[in-house]
């Protein structure tokens, strides 16, 4: 909570449960969110860091027909973004493009690009190729891992190779790993599952449990964050997976997301348990402590 | 005047010359003046000349006086005369005497040739008659010379073979000293003759000797013998030339062994004094002991005096063996007074030998390897002590596993291992108290290394014991899979019921053990000193008092964790499980609720045996009296009811929102205290909360909503019975029902009656069913 006396604020109308940055922009700090609500119409949002840094400038809204549970921004294409959204009973996932000059339209609509239809239960999370123009998607639901080949020019989608996680594994979210292009994490009830795409087959597993939420250091090699639904954020040195080598105390409760700094290798926690009309950045952990604490340095 | 007249011829003249420089003083003096000064006195000088002396006269004097003047002369003249006529007359009689003299010798010496020549003649006949006597003798005493020399020859052989008789005697009568004396007189002509004369002398006499040189042998090797006995032995032994070394290579052996077995013995002895636990006789044994090892040293030096080097070597092993078998016992968990008894002994038996053995420095060997042993003993003591704390502290897990359950395993526990580290430190302190107030020389010296020793080792012993603590909590994931593994459910909850004893222990410890003990150590332990005053003094309880403390504090969320974690599963499965959106209506509430207050209720047993009870719970108690009547005439609640009844979903929603921000402030997870409901209310909210987000995950249908809101009233009531804070939890419960309600796509809650209906119906059957089970 301290973090937040410092920081910027941005009001949406509704919920939201999340938010990416948008990669593909160089030129601007930028990021997509979208809200959640059952009931009310959902948005998507593109905002901007002000040049100063001072301010958040929102530069586009966009009408969202369902709840948004899950959203990522295409790393080569600013305009291209994935969501994954529910309509109360059922879920989808989709490619949207936001139209070109949106700025100059009065009620721009979002252009869906693609349909990742092919799942059969609650879909959790979209990942993208993580850097450079491949048109590679990943999308992971309760019980199976997907990935996918995009056409954007041709508005198409097919689904390249499929794996099932296994019996009585509910997926939660998953990464992909930077270093390694062929490496997926997925998060699970009890586990950490780690795939390889090239054969679609299990390739390790760090049995933890509760793990909500996970991401790779950009800059270190081997090194996963983790959230967990019990308040606990762990680091993980893929090479020794059995303990972690820093456990990071200090939530009171769940922890939902966690993301790594790209330029600066730190980790932003965002905790979304106290409220959810806003996020909450709630404490920043310098990894040269980390690293120097666990010997990796 | 006669002078005057007669001239003077040669002869004459030189008698006159003669006189005159006989009697005169200085005639050259007198002859140079004689010419110029004449005076009338110069008449008797040797330059008198008469002529001129008369013409001075005759000038100077008058007739008178000349008269008188020639009376007087012619006086003195005549007085001249007689006295040369005497002079001449004795000369003449001198003259006659000696030749009257040399006449008679003349005729004396006439016969004496004769005799002489009669003397040499005599002389001559004597000596031949002696040399006659001398040859006729001569051949005879050569004769006797050399019947002499045979006899001394002959006396020394009849020594020769009289030797092995001798010998034979001296063996009789143990005079081995004489024995040897002989032997080593008669050694050169053996050397010379052995081989031809005295072959059979000199077998018969090296037989004998052999015998005694076998018996000095047994003499040496013989204990019973006197030590000077044995001495003298050796003595005479390197007299014979024997090879001394071997046989004190031999003794040394027996003697090593004679103490090793001395040493064996006094192990034997300290053993069977352990187990019988008599220290007074172990006391009494330990006198003799010492006594016997130095004296052998001693007497073992007196025989070989140069033989330090292999005493120095042999005392030290020695020092060492003892230390050895000292550290076994240690090894064995001896008792310090038991230490010190086995110390007392090495040390007297030390001091012993540094008496007889100076140059062993034994003392500073033995210090050394003291100093090693004393404070092995005491990192032994610390380890045992931290076994007995876990041994506690697992036991009744172990026995909880074979059935012998008690019917508060963690109460039983938590008091044993406080016990155990209280007492046993106490102990502890005690028993090297003990070593401390001992006035054993070796113990003294180490006083400033055993408080050092003492405060290091509480130190490192409370870290050891975090770090037990850490690891027996699970916190060490390799231990905790495991356990988790094999051991399954039972080993899991059990698991977690130790971590909250370990909570209590670790607060019992920093508020109770360790002033105890800094008390304590200040009291008897303080001013090691060695370590130097930059460092300070090992023992540093504000260090140990934080690492237990924050240790406690560990345990305590680690316990929470645990506990909220294993009903997080239970929730995650009622959440995830059915599909809410096609959820049918509510007939009864649902079973997840039992097993959630069964959870509960585990930990509150557990809670109750372990923690102490808060303050505030009294009065709590006093405002709800009774479970069962709350459940169903909280006018609060009632109203709480109908209000959130009448109220239509959107309307609500949007007050619940503004309530909630002013609701916002209540802290809902405050600090944790170590009390029974601050332990249980935090379960609760983070149960409560973990509920709240996965309600939050799912999307409902109304009859999805009206379970959960049949489900949340129902745990209303039995929560708010357990917690302290009730207003935390109404929040959360709301809360819950708040959310479900923003992720219902009709939220239409249930009608009150029908609520109320439901909720009787599922006392009444709990009832039913704890009146079956007893």
């Amino acid at each position: 909570m301290q973090g937040g006396s410092s920081g910027i604020g941005y009001g949406l109308k509704y919920q939201a449960r999340c938010i990416a940055d948008v990669k593909a922009d160089t030129d601007h700090t930028s990021f997509i969110t979208g809200t959640l609500s059952l009931k009310e119409e959902n948005e998507v949002h593109l905002i901007r860091l002000s040049s100063g840094g001072t301010e958040l400038i929102c530069e586009g809204l966009f009408s969202h027909p369902n709840e948004i549970w899950d959203l990522a921004s295409c790393p080569y294409d600013q305009r291209i973004f994935s969501t994954v959204f529910s309509s109360g009973e059922s879920y989808g996932a989709a490619v949207w493009q936001i139209p070109e000059l949106y700025g100059q339209l009065n009620s721009p609509q979002l252009e869906r690009i693609a349909v990742l239809d092919a799942h059969a239960c609650k879909i959790k999370c979209v990942l993208w190729w993580p850097s450079g123009r491949h048109d590679k998607l990943v999308s992971i639901d309760d019980e199976n891992l997907f990935l996918w080949s995009l056409d954007s020019s041709r508005k198409a989608s097919q689904v390249i190779s499929k794996e099932s996680a296994g019996m009585l594994h509910y997926l939660s979210g998953g990464a992909w790993d930077p270093h390694d292009v062929n490496a997926v994490a997925s998060t699970c009830e009890w586990s950490i599952q780690f795939w390889d795409l090239r054969t679609m087959k299990k390739t390790n597993s760090i049995e933890h449990a509760h793990v909500r939420n996970a991401d790779y250091d950009t800059k270190k090699k081997h090194i996963l964050v983790t959230a967990e639904d019990e308040s606990g954020i762990c680091i993980w040195d893929l090479r020794m997976p059995k303990v972690p080598i820093k456990e990071l105390p200090g939530h009171t409760h769940w922890t939902w997301t966690v993301k790594c700094n790209p330029e600066y290798g730190l980790i932003l926690v965002l905790s979304l348990s106290l409220t959810y009309t806003q996020t909450l950045i709630y404490e920043i952990w310098k990894t040269r402590y980390l690293y120097s604490s666990s010997g990796l340095a | 005047m006669a002078a005057d007249d007669i001239p003077l011829d040669d002869k004459a003249k030189r008698m006159r010359d003669l006189l005159s420089s006989f009697y005169a003083p200085d005639p050259s003096t007198a002859s140079n003046t004689s010419s110029k000064y004449v005076s009338l006195d110069a008449i008797n000088t040797t330059s008198f000349d008469a002529d001129q002396y008369m013409i001075l006269l005759a000038q100077k004097s008058n007739l008178e006086g000349l008269l008188q003047r020639h009376v007087e002369m012619a006086a003195e003249i005549k007085n001249l005369d007689t006295d040369l006529q005497m002079l001449v007359y004795e000369n003449y009689n001198k003259f006659i005497s000696a030749t009257e003299t040399i006449k008679r010798m003349k005729n004396n010496i006439v016969g004496m040739e004769a005799n002489m020549e009669q003397l040499l003649e005599k002389i001559m006949s004597v000596q031949s008659r002696s040399d006659g006597v001398n040859t006729s003798l001569f051949e005879k005493r050569e004769h006797i010379e050399k019947l002499h020399r045979t006899r001394n020859l002959l006396r020394k052989v009849q020594f020769i073979y009289d030797l092995p008789t001798r010998l034979g005697k001296c063996i009789k009568s143990e005079a081995y000293a004489d024995a040897v004396r002989f032997y080593t007189g008669a050694m050169p002509i053996f050397e010379a003759y052995g081989d031809s004369s005295f072959q059979d002398c000199k077998r018969a006499s090296e037989e004998a000797m052999s015998i005694i040189i076998k018996n000095l042998q047994e003499k040496v090797c013989l204990d019973s013998e006197s030590v000077q006995v044995r001495a003298e032995a050796v003595v005479l032994l390197k007299q014979l030339n024997f090879q001394v070394d071997s046989l004190k290579a031999k003794l040394l052996e027996t003697l090593e062994k004679y103490l090793i077995t001395l040493q064996l013995n006094s192990r034997a002895i300290s053993t069977t004094s352990l187990d019988s636990d008599e220290p007074s006789k172990q006391g009494s044994s330990s006198d003799a002991l010492p006594g016997t090892a130095h004296e052998a040293v001693h007497a073992y030096r007196l025989i070989f005096p140069d033989s330090e080097d292999q005493l120095i070597k042999l005392a030290q092993d020695l020092v060492t063996k003892h230390f050895e078998s000292t550290q076994q016992q240690i090894r064995k968990q001896i008792s310090s007074s038991d230490l010190v008894g086995i110390l007392r002994v090495i040390w007297t038996d030390v001091l012993l030998m540094e008496e007889v053995l100076p140059e062993a420095a034994l003392s500073d060997f033995s210090l050394e390897a003291a100093h090693v042993a004393v404070k092995q003993y005491v990192a032994s003591t610390f380890s045992n002590l931290l076994l007995n704390v876990s041994d506690a502290l697992t036991k009744v897990q172990t026995k909880q596993k074979e059935g012998a359950g008690e019917e508060h395993p963690l109460q039983v526990s938590l008091e044993g291992s406080k016990k155990a580290v209280i007492q046993g430190s106490m102990a502890i302190l005690l028993d090297f108290r003990q070593l401390l107030d001992d006035n054993l020389g070796l113990l003294v010296k180490l006083r400033d290394f055993i408080i050092d020793w003492v405060q290091e080792g509480f130190q490192d012993f409370f870290r050891r014991l975090d770090d037990q603590f850490l690891s027996l909590s699970g916190k060490n994931h390799s231990i905790s899979e495991h356990q988790g593994l094999t051991e399954g459910t039972q080993g899991e909850k059990f698991l977690a019921g130790l971590v909250l004893v370990l909570a209590q222990l670790s607060v019992f410890i920093e508020q109770s053990a360790i002033p105890r003990i800094t008390e304590e150590i200040a009291a008897s332990f303080s001013g090691g000193g060695v370590r130097g005053y930059e460092n300070g003094p090992a023992f540093v309880p504000g260090e140990i008092c934080r690492i237990f403390r924050s240790a406690g504090e560990k345990f305590l969320h680690l316990y929470i964790n645990m506990r909220t974690q294993k009903i997080s599963v239970l929730l995650r499965k009622r959440f995830t499980t059915p599909n809410w959106v096609k959820h049918k209506e509510p007939r009864e509430v649902h079973m997840f609720v039992d097993l959630f207050l069964q959870e509960l209720e585990a930990i509150g047993t557990e809670v109750k045996q372990i923690l102490p009870q808060g303050l505030h719970r009294k009065h709590h108690r006093t405002d709800s009296n009774g479970s069962t009547t709350s459940s169903r005439s909280n006018p609060l609640r009632d109203d709480k009811i109908t209000r959130s009844n009448t109220q239509r979903a959107r309307s609500q929603l949007l007050e619940s929102h503004l309530a909630k921000l002013f609701k916002q402030k209540m802290e809902i997870f405050t600090k944790v205290e170590y009390t029974q409901e601050s332990v249980v209310t935090t379960v609760v909210k983070l149960c409560l909360k973990s509920l709240h987000e996965f309600v939050r995950l799912q999307t409902f249908n109304r009859s999805g909503l009206q379970q959960i809101q049949l489900d949340i009233q129902f745990l209303r009531a039995p929560l708010k019975e357990i917690v302290e804070d009730e207003a935390a939890i109404d929040f959360l419960l709301d809360e819950v029902i708040v959310s479900a309600a923003e992720r219902c796509l009709d939220p239409i809650p249930l009608e009150p009656p029908i609520l109320d209906k439901l909720i009787q119906a599922k006392l009444a059957k709990t009832k039913e069913q704890t009146a079956v089970s007893s």
